[in-house]
């Protein structure tokens, strides 16, 4: 597996430069809305008087909001956002990224190394004025509220003769009738197939899987088995020593004096 | 992609894109500026997801399948957990750490921790542009800061924990810096395997050095017998000869370190303070050591005079010598002068106490151990003077675990001396121990309650269950074999309970002897009871 974990350095390589730009919440989610090609603004970089200005514009199309609620929130997400430029400082910074393709094969290249850092600030305007507060509205609702009811709750707890739960459960029990007792070599099969599986086996999982009857079962296990008393596997029944056959060994060779 | 020219400014616009069906999944890889790290230098790379913390996170898987598993352990397990409100943290792929490795085996290796939070409260995008001029945007999955691994020298954390545990016994910080620096002289043109080594060898010499320092913190004294104990459970006698010397030598060396290093570097206070507790320390020593001794003496009386004037002497001598070395060196000689073997003794103590310093403890342990001393035979009458040697040391809570459960080849060595030298002095006559014995045990005050007993002599050690109380000496005669046959069916092994070797004198093969010869003569018949051949007699 050469292919897992190697690098693709091709983008270290090349130098390749990118900017890595802090954008808002918003904007972000804006962005998510876009449609076709995925357009959605646009950069204009620009010199004026030494210093390089850049600004970013949003396409018209995705400035409604969305709001929580109900009602259409009437807010519109400002259109300017002048980028602060910074630089990257003394950190490295570069740019990997992580292909999980259908052939489910992962790949890892190296894009770029980060040359420039940049902040997304919205141009203060009433319409960034009025999203703000929207957002602080939202984020002010308390989480819990407290809310008066006029009329009691009456719904949830009725009282029942008998409840739908139990009458099922009654049924069950008389369809499935009490447990029959089957042959003993049978039960003894059973046993052991079952302590193939596992060493330690509860008495309640034991009458589950073999459908005895618990008096019945038990005489059976004080044949063949030991109850294990204390110990880390406690009140667990477990075969006796000598049939046992673990570590891969299987149990046909055991034989029963009945 | 168009170019509008602005009036005194110009500007290039760019069309900005967010693709939308990207596979890839961008993520910052953050260097520090300190590690001057040059990524077009790199001509290979590999890196991979850190999975060490998957056991952290993972059940302890017990065995699946057969052996030793349950059914529906998990199952329970799981309930359990939810019940105690247990919640355990899933383990995600995506937040564990990179491992960079850089240049193949020989370069680099980065540790690229996650970020948390970046996501919180604004998105990072990645702006890279296109052949075609325009931007693409690429949003920010993660956030890992990369640090370079040290491939070398990792074992600072174990230098870091042996080195914290002995600064709380030695005070000298001159001495822990210059051996730190002698080892780092060492270190230089070692490799690493070897350095690991003497660590560790220094660690257990230290440990056992260490655990020797008579500063008498109480933790020390808890830690030290603790691991004391636990190593004497664990071996019986080969590692303890082993242990003593290591002790000795060590005691003996660090005492000349402490020594020359006070002597070079008297700078702190500390020191002074340490010299005072020293001092005081063995003056309560010598003290409550005399009456111990006194103690012991006592109880050593019964078994022979000779072994008791050896003990006192052997006593004495390390008294004195004890004013000058430390304490593991008089013990040792103690130990042979005591001459018992003090194996059950041991046992007890090893397995019982890890303080053995409380005074009510010692006088408790010393009653009992007279006691057992009067019903059985000699091996277990060295308890007596175990408990009182490990009472002796007792007020130096850092040896008593030691002493006791020490050495016991040697014990067993001056087991056998004694019970020659015992033999030697009672060989003739069985009546002079009894009176010896008497005369002894009226004397001492702790065993009062105990004089009525050897006159009595009630023996409930033999199974066979006969507490009819005999004549006080035992001999080991043909009437009194013939006795014990008429009443009851015995084994030879009974008989030889009957009589044992410190009441008749002999040595256990001269007892054997002598019965055998005994039974010959009186040719008891036999009878099988419960697969064991017994004899007896019908007169």
């Amino acid at each position: 597996m050469s292919e897992k974990g190697e690098v693709d350095l091709t983008g270290a390589k090349q130098n390749t430069g990118v900017w890595l730009v802090k954008v808002p919440k918003y904007l972000s989610q804006q962005w998510a809305k876009a449609s076709g090609r995925g357009e959605v603004g646009k950069l204009r970089i620009g010199k004026n008087q030494g210093k390089a200005e850049v600004e970013f514009t949003l396409n018209e199309d995705l400035t409604m909001i969305d709001s929580l609620g109900d009602k259409p929130s009437g807010v519109q997400a400002p259109r300017d956002h002048p980028f602060t430029m910074q630089t990257v400082g003394g950190q490295t910074l570069a740019v990997f990224t992580e292909t999980q393709s259908e052939s489910s094969k992962e790949r890892i290249s190296l894009e770029g190394l980060v040359v420039q850092r940049a902040e997304c600030r919205p141009a203060v305007s009433e319409n960034y004025m009025k999203l703000k507060r929207l957002q602080i509205e939202e984020l002010s609702k308390p989480v819990r509220l407290s809310q008066q009811l006029e009329k009691a709750v009456t719904t949830n707890y009725k009282p029942v003769a008998n409840h739908s739960y139990n009458l099922e459960y009654d049924r069950k029990k008389k369809e499935e009738g009490k447990r029959a007792r089957v042959d003993k070599q049978q039960v003894l099969d059973m046993l052991f197939s079952a302590f193939e599986k596992h060493q330690y086996y509860n008495i309640k999982d034991l009458v589950d899987i073999t459908k005895q009857p618990v008096s019945y079962l038990k005489e059976i296990l004080r044949d063949i088995g030991i109850y294990n008393v204390k110990g880390t596997h406690k009140n667990t029944w477990e075969l006796k020593p000598e049939y046992r056959h673990y570590q891969g060994g299987e149990e046909e060779e055991k034989e029963t004096d009945d | 992609m168009a170019s509008l020219g602005g009036s005194s400014s110009s500007s290039t616009e760019y069309i900005v894109r967010v693709p939308k069906n990207t596979s890839k999944k961008y993520s910052i890889m953050a260097f520090n500026s300190g590690d001057k790290v040059n990524c077009s230098s790199w001509t290979q790379a590999r890196m991979e997801r850190d999975m060490s913390n998957r056991r952290m996170y993972g059940v302890e898987e017990t065995e699946e399948g057969a052996a030793g598993s349950e059914f529906g352990k998990k199952q329970r397990e799981e309930s359990r957990r939810k019940k105690f409100g247990i919640v355990t943290r899933e383990f995600k792929v995506e937040d564990q750490p990179w491992i960079l490795k850089v240049n193949g085996k020989a370069g680099k290796r980065f540790k690229g921790t996650k970020k948390g939070g970046i996501t919180e409260n604004a998105s990072y995008y990645i702006f890279t542009q296109c052949p075609d001029g325009a931007f693409e945007a690429f949003p920010v999955n993660g956030w890992y800061n990369f640090v370079p691994q040290a491939k070398h020298r990792t074992l600072t954390a174990e230098e870091a924990e042996e080195e914290w545990g002995r600064r709380n016994k030695v005070v000298n910080h001159f001495s822990i810096m210059l051996q730190r620096r002698l080892r780092e002289q060492e270190r230089g043109p070692d490799d690493d395997d070897e350095e690991g080594e003497k660590g560790g060898k220094k660690k257990k010499k230290k440990g056992g050095r260490g655990g020797d320092l008579r500063i008498h913190d109480l933790e020390d004294d808890l830690e030290l017998s603790s691991d004391e104990s636990d190593s004497s459970g664990g071996e019986d006698g080969d590692s303890k000869p082993k242990k003593k010397e290591g002790d000795v030598k060590g005691k003996g060396k660090k005492k000349k370190k402490k020594r020359g290093s006070d002597s070079e570097a008297n700078e702190d206070s500390d020191d002074g303070d340490f010299e005072g507790l020293e001092v005081d320390y063995m003056s309560d020593e010598s003290s409550s050591e005399e009456e111990v001794g006194e103690e012991k003496a006592k109880s050593n009386k019964e078994a022979v005079p000779k072994g008791i004037d050896e003990a006192s002497e052997s006593e004495e001598e390390s008294e004195e010598e004890k004013q000058n070395e430390e304490e593991g060196k008089e013990e040792e000689e103690e130990e042979e002068g005591k001459k018992t073997p003090v194996q059950t003794k041991k046992k007890r103590d090893s397995s019982g106490e890890s303080d053995t310093s409380e005074d009510s403890d010692i006088d408790g342990e010393a009653a009992s151990a007279l006691f057992m001393v009067k019903k059985r035979t000699p091996p277990k009458r060295g308890g007596g003077r175990g408990s009182g040697g490990s009472s002796r040391t007792g007020s130096r809570p850092g040896t008593p675990s030691i002493d006791s459960a020490s050495t016991s080849n040697t014990l067993r060595a001056a087991a056998s001396k004694l019970e020659q030298g015992k033999r030697q002095v009672v060989g003739g006559s069985s009546e002079s121990p009894a009176a010896k014995r008497l005369k002894m045990e009226s004397s001492s005050t702790a065993v009062t309650t105990q004089s009525p007993a050897p006159s009595g002599k009630s023996t409930p050690q033999p199974p066979s269950g006969k507490s009819t109380p005999s004549s006080s000496d035992v001999q080991l005669t043909e009437e009194a074999v013939r006795r014990y046959l008429i009443r009851k069916p015995m084994t030879t092994k009974d008989l030889l309970k009957k009589f044992q070797t410190k009441r008749t004198g002999l040595s256990s093969e001269q007892t054997v002897n002598v019965l055998a010869q005994i039974l010959k003569r009186l040719n008891p018949e036999r009878k099988n009871v419960n697969d064991k051949m017994h004899f007896y007699l019908t007169e």
